[in-house]
């Protein structure tokens, strides 16, 4: 796998919005503003990275792996944050800081996989 | 830090107890998906493992309705089921090194969880502490 500028930008979002939502979790009893909002970063991250893909592939570079299975991932990344901002929302706790941690963990492993069809590298 | 303002008297159902219910929910349909693939092609070559893959999805599925629901009785039911899941746990764990012949093929509680990073072992334990916090109120019922 190649180590690309989105791929550094989106690991930069994701560990920025992990560790402020686990902040908030332990220092917060509601949800955090600024855990929502650095979840909202990640989603308009994953929305630059699905034009920007588009965009390359439309430009003539493939994707080395399967196709669908990139685009698979780009829609379900898709619905993380939303539904971890609905769940945000809908219940008013310190634990609800812990479901928005989770987005920028699971975004990150699915980028990295997103990343990995992209080059063409086999499942480690 | 004191006790949050916002525990009403019976919110087994919110923070971390929608967290438990989440996850419980997710072993329940994956543990059924599996399970029941395991059964319905290959259940010959290991019918013990996979008959108890099969108990652990069924347990899975009434822990998380029972945790869910606010009908009155239902914590009674959800604690039974995650009870019933900490012993499954343990005693197939155990069994599943006592007894690697007939373990060979993994399931949800083989090796305590192994092939799901311990979180059948750890979860009940959760539940458990959780389930204790949120006692039925006497009123409902």
């Amino acid at each position: 796998m190649i180590v690309d500028g989105f791929f550094i930008a989106g690991v930069i979002i994701c560990a920025l919005s992990v560790v402020l939502s686990v902040v908030a979790t332990i220092l917060r009893d509601h949800p955090d503003d600024y855990a929502i909002i650095s979840v909202a970063a990640v989603e308009v991250f994953l929305i630059v990275y699905g034009i920007a893909a588009a965009v390359r592939q439309a430009g003539g570079e493939t994707i080395s792996g399967e196709a669908w299975e990139f685009w698979g991932y780009v829609a379900t990344a898709l619905f993380v944050p939303v539904v971890a901002f609905a769940w945000a929302i809908t219940d008013k706790t310190r634990w609800s800081n812990a479901v928005l941690a989770a987005v920028g963990l699971t975004v990150f492993v699915m980028l990295y996989r997103m990343e990995q069809i992209w080059d063409g590298a086999t499942l480690v | 830090m004191n006790a949050p303002a916002t525990q009403r008297p019976n919110s087994r159902q919110a923070g971390l107890g929608r967290i438990i219910i989440a996850v419980y929910g997710i072993f329940a349909i994956s543990s059924t998906a599996r399970a029941g693939y395991q059964v319905l092609t290959k259940f010959g070559e290991a019918p013990l493992a996979y008959a108890l893959s099969a108990v652990a999805a069924i347990i899975y599925i009434i822990a998380t309705i029972a945790l869910a629901s606010k009908k009155p009785g239902s914590w009674k039911v959800s604690f039974l089921a995650v009870l019933i899941e900490l012993i499954g746990v343990i005693v197939v764990g155990i069994l599943s090194f006592a007894l690697p012949q007939d373990f060979a093929h993994p399931a949800v509680w083989s090796h305590f969880g192994q092939g799901y990073g311990y979180i059948p072992l750890v979860l009940p334990l959760i539940g458990l502490w959780w389930l204790n916090r949120h006692r039925e109120a006497e009123a409902d019922s």
